[in-house]
């Protein structure tokens, strides 16, 4: 049971700023992901936890540890890797074993029984006797999840662990992991670069870009309350349509439509309080002149043919239909209205045909908006109360 | 006499027949045709020419004379285990072997075991300069034996070493060649893995002992086979730096018996038993290990 | 940026450096460069050691049995190389066109790396003698006197061939791992395209194992400069009246006949400006060429 705080974590390679001043504080026995496209600096985290990196600056605290200069096997953390890491040449039991082993301190009663443990709980006692490559590529990651688990350790850092299974073993292995986490307990660090294991894994989600936290939320607050067009656009697939609008007396102003913005919620430190749209106009860019301007965000998935969802208000636009994709459980439009386009999510077997006119309707409750400049965003039309935590989750402490 | 002749005569023209032959497969070839029965006879021809000298010999071996003029001459004689006692007891040939196996042996161990400490230093260690040190291991591949065996023939002197085992194994341990395949191989073990015994807080010794050599031993028999076979081959530097018959190594002692055969007092089945004899360990080791060995040969091009 | 160097001991590093470093300097730098200062003196067996300035040098720049040492070498390493690579290009491909049998092809073509020199040499001194060779009579019989321990030219093809011969199956080894390694799809498009099987090896393999094929020229050329003693010592001595003798042979003659370790060290550094050149020219090439192995 431990807490991590990182403060001020800085890791530079060479001239490369790999992690640009972290902070953040990993909550007693939480589940966080955290989550970024390659190169923003998520492993480097997980790794400068590890030990594995020395921080070029700041600090790692485990509880009231400073363990920001200790050796990664004074740490008492475990590490699971993509590729499994296990050792070719041992058995199960073996790969398990080894590390408990080299630091001597368990008694051999205690490793064998610490092992059947481990093995019942992640049902691979079938594998202790067999080598690596007489398994499957979950029951490897299996058991060097037992290797993981085995050692009771303080935290648990896994570095894209599913990565390498195929798409049905990895959303079987997602409900193990959530499962493991919830019998044991244990605080876990879990970096990936896919946004649905992020969502359906973490407690919490830290969003990395550019070696930089760029919003810590549990999941539906990251979806429904991103900080920055990185987070809105990076978070949700298909990603979120991002249109260029002026805003005027509370209306996002667009050559082929005019939305108006409800009272909504600005993220920009004055949390919680309460805005609307003529609000929103005045921290749209000013610098714009008459009419200043900002980007509206509206995922697909909020946006409807006006025919499918006449309960959505009278406020429609006409668009051109381009391209229609079949995804099955529904059809997404890709459309054009004036110089913008935008991607909308459509009843399965609707008729729209590439060349036609659609009614365009969106859910109110669902609007962004962006500085042009910053990509932070200001304005966010949700009326519901936020999800529990998020007010303090910002903040982080 | 006219006999032979006339067989020899024969016997080419059925080999320029053969030959004659493949070049119409060839073409066939050129067409793009499948001929695989021509693939097949072209390389039964080059087999042929590949072994036929080793089949000579093994059949001179067998032979009282050691003559081989025509083609009843090819049927192997009832002497083999007569010609391989004499060359092995009465010629001293066993005494050869046995110093060549010495040389051999404790070549490859010594190399394998300081290849491998340096080759961990060098990829396991954070060290400055390391990758100074691995160049200057590396730019030994420019000093091949023969531009230095004059220099270290008058040190090996110097050192008081002439005519024993230390003088034909020792200037032989440090192994650009097995550095570098080690070196290789170790940076194709994922780095995942090196951080696991990181985290494991397993040492250097135990790293290396349970995780690096067990991992490695495709590599480590591959690389035994080249520098077992290179160190039973060495021909110049014996033969200048030995001079007594008793520290003598096979390939010189072949040179000795060739001696003797040149004056007269040997026949050419003694010689060619001898030859049979040293070719015979580097041949079977590479047969039983050809999968380590062409596994390593794939590494060391890298 | 994940990283191997998980240790940190200097002095542990250090210690696992100590025996490869000590052995080379020892054995390998420290003879080369007594080697380099020795081809400044005149030099022998017993006698005091006399500085000589570029004498030495200037020796073997007028000496013209030494000229025509080099031009043999040079001869004779190109009739080997390009022997070796044409010989093995062709067993390789045959190997990997045939479609049954090929490990025992493999295996029956390779087995000459693991054959020592002076056997190969005995081997074929025992064939190809002049009047018990085995092939001695088929050969005389289509008019070619065999006469080579006299005939100067011959006794240079004798040694040409011995040395293709022992040097064949390391080539085809490296060889076979190149041309299994082209993509299938390639010779797929070329059969497709209707290339003949021939062209296929020429348009296709080749130029795919351009970097595979310098690697063994350089080291082709490095045998049968340095790799080729046990040939001529046994088969020739050099002879006859000098038509094998290479300058490894007389290098060694130089030191071990004559005594002359001045002289011979000189030739040693030629020799070691011949390894420096051709390892330079692998490197380039190296470099040039290794986007095609990608």
């Amino acid at each position: 049971m431990t807490t991590i705080t990182l403060r001020n974590l800085r890791k530079e390679f060479d001239d490369v700023v790999a992690v640009n001043g972290l902070d953040l504080t990993v909550r007693d026995g939480e589940f966080l992901v955290v989550v970024g496209p390659s190169g923003c600096g998520k492993s480097t985290t997980l790794r400068l936890l590890a030990g594995l990196e020395t921080a070029t600056d700041g600090e790692i605290r485990m509880d009231d540890r400073d363990v920001t200069h200790t050796e990664p096997k004074d740490r008492n953390v475990a590490m699971v890797f993509q590729n499994y890491a296990l050792y070719p040449h041992m058995t199960g039991r073996r790969n398990i074993t080894f590390g408990m082993n080299a630091t001597d301190s368990f008694a051999d009663e205690e490793i064998d029984r610490r092992v059947a443990e481990a093995a019942e709980t992640l049902d691979i006692t079938d594998l202790l006797d067999r080598k690596p490559q007489a398994m499957s590529g979950g029951e490897r990651q299996r058991v060097a999840l037992g290797r993981a688990i085995v050692r009771d350790p303080d935290a648990f850092l896994m570095d894209e662990p599913l990565s390498n299974l195929d798409a049905k073993l990895r959303i079987q292995m997602r409900a193990e992991l959530t499962r493991l986490h919830a019998e044991l307990g244990t605080t876990t660090v879990y970096v990936t670069h896919d946004q649905t294991e992020a969502m359906t894994l973490g407690e919490r989600v830290v969003v990395m870009d550019d070696g930089r936290i760029q919003q810590v939320d549990p999941p539906q607050a990251l979806y429904d309350f991103p900080t920055n067009r990185f987070v809105a656009e990076f978070i949700g697939d298909p990603a979120m349509n991002m249109i260029d609008v002026a805003v005027e007396d509370g209306v996002a102003v667009h050559d082929g439509f005019r939305i108006p913005l409800p009272s909504g919620k600005t993220v920009d430190g004055t949390d919680g309080e309460w805005l609307d749209g003529t609000e929103a106009e005045a921290l749209a860019d000013p610098d714009a002149g008459d009419r200043p301007t900002a980007v509206l965000g509206i995922r697909p998935e909020d946006l409807y043919p006006a025919r499918d969802r006449p309960d959505l208000g009278e406020t429609t636009f006409d668009a051109t239909v381009e391209v229609t994709e079949p995804l099955g459980d529904s059809l997404l439009v890709h459309c054009s209205v004036g110089d913008a386009t935008f991607k909308m999510g459509a009843e399965p077997r609707s008729s729209l045909e590439p060349g036609g006119t659609v009614s365009v309707t969106y859910d109110p409750a669902r609007l962004h908006l962006f500085a042009p400049e910053t990509g932070e965003a200001f304005y966010h039309s949700a009326t519901a109360p936020a999800p529990a935590g998020r007010i303090d989750a910002t903040t982080n402490d | 006499m006219t006999d032979t002749i006339q067989y020899a005569k024969r016997r080419f023209e059925a080999v320029k027949r053969s030959i004659v032959g493949d070049r119409d497969e060839e073409s066939t070839l050129l067409a793009g045709r499948e001929g695989n029965a021509g693939v097949h006879l072209q390389l039964w021809f080059l087999v042929t020419l590949v072994v036929f000298p080793i089949f000579i010999a093994v059949v001179v071996s067998t032979k009282q004379q050691g003559i081989v003029t025509s083609l009843p001459d090819l049927i192997p004689g009832t002497y083999a285990v007569e010609n391989y006692r004499e060359a092995i007891v009465d010629y001293g040939f066993g005494r050869f072997m046995w110093n060549s196996l010495l040389m051999s042996v404790v070549v490859v161990v010594g190399k394998l075991v300081i290849s491998v400490l340096a080759a961990v230093a060098i990829v396991y260690y954070r060290v400055p300069y390391k990758d100074l040190v691995f160049l200057f291991v590396l730019f030994t591949l420019l000093l091949p034996v023969p531009i230095r065996f004059v220099p270290l023939f008058q040190l090996i002197n110097d050192l008081g070493w002439g005519n024993s085992l230390l003088a034909i194994t020792v200037p032989y341990l440090a192994s650009a060649t097995t550095v570098f395949i080690l070196r290789q191989h170790f940076l194709s073990i994922p780095t995942s893995i090196v951080e696991t015994a990181k985290l494991d807080g397993v040492g250097p010794v135990a790293f290396t002992l349970r995780v690096l050599i067990p991992m490695s031993r495709g590599v480590l028999v591959g690389v035994s086979i080249i520098m077992f076979v290179y160190a039973w081959n060495q021909y110049l530097w014996p033969l200048v730096i030995i001079d007594s018959e008793a520290n003598q190594v096979a390939q010189v002692g072949l040179q000795l018996l060739q001696g003797d055969v040149q004056g007269g007092q040997l026949s050419w089945s003694l010689v060619m038993a001898g030859s049979v004899l040293t070719l015979l360990p580097p041949l079977a080791l590479m047969i039983l290990f050809r999968k380590p060995l062409l596994e390593t040969f794939a590494i060391q091009q890298k | 940026m994940s990283t191997r160097e998980i240790f940190d001991g200097r002095l542990q590093a250090a210690l696992l450096l100590v025996p490869t470093v000590l052995v080379s300097v020892v054995f390998l730098y420290y003879p080369t460069a007594r080697a380099f200062r020795t081809s400044f003196f005149k030099a022998g067996f017993g006698r005091a050691e006399e500085f000589v300035g570029l004498e030495n040098y200037a020796t073997l720049l007028t000496n013209s049995s030494y000229h025509s040492s080099v031009a043999l070498s040079v001869l004779f390493a190109a009739l080997v190389v390009a022997g070796v690579i044409v010989v093995s290009l062709y067993v390789t491909f045959l190997i990997h066109e045939v479609d049954s049998g090929q490990d025992w092809y493999l295996i029956s073509v390779i087995w000459p790396y693991a054959l020592p020199p002076a056997v190969a040499a005995l081997v074929f001194l025992f064939v190809l003698h002049p009047t018990l060779g085995v092939l001695t009579g088929p050969i005389e019989a289509v008019g070619i006197d065999l006469d080579w321990f006299n005939d100067g030219p011959q006794a240079f093809v004798v040694v040409v061939l011995a040395a293709i011969w022992k040097q064949i199956g390391y080539n085809v080894i490296f060889m076979i791992a190149a041309m299994n390694n082209v993509p299938n799809a390639l010779t797929e498009t070329a059969e497709i395209d209707g290339v003949g099987r021939f062209r296929r090896l020429v348009s296709v393999y080749v130029p795919i194992m351009t970097p595979t094929l310098f690697f063994l020229v350089i080291i082709n050329t490095i045998y049968a400069f340095f790799g080729t003693f046990a040939f001529v010592d046994l088969l020739t001595s050099g002879g006859p009246s000098n038509a094998t003798n290479i300058l490894i042979f007389d290098l060694y003659r130089e030191a071990f006949s004559y005594f002359n370790f001045g002289v011979a060290s000189t030739k040693s550094v030629v020799l070691f400006l011949v390894v420096a050149v051709l390892m330079v020219i692998q490197f380039r090439l190296t470099e040039e060429y290794s986007y095609y192995g990608a």
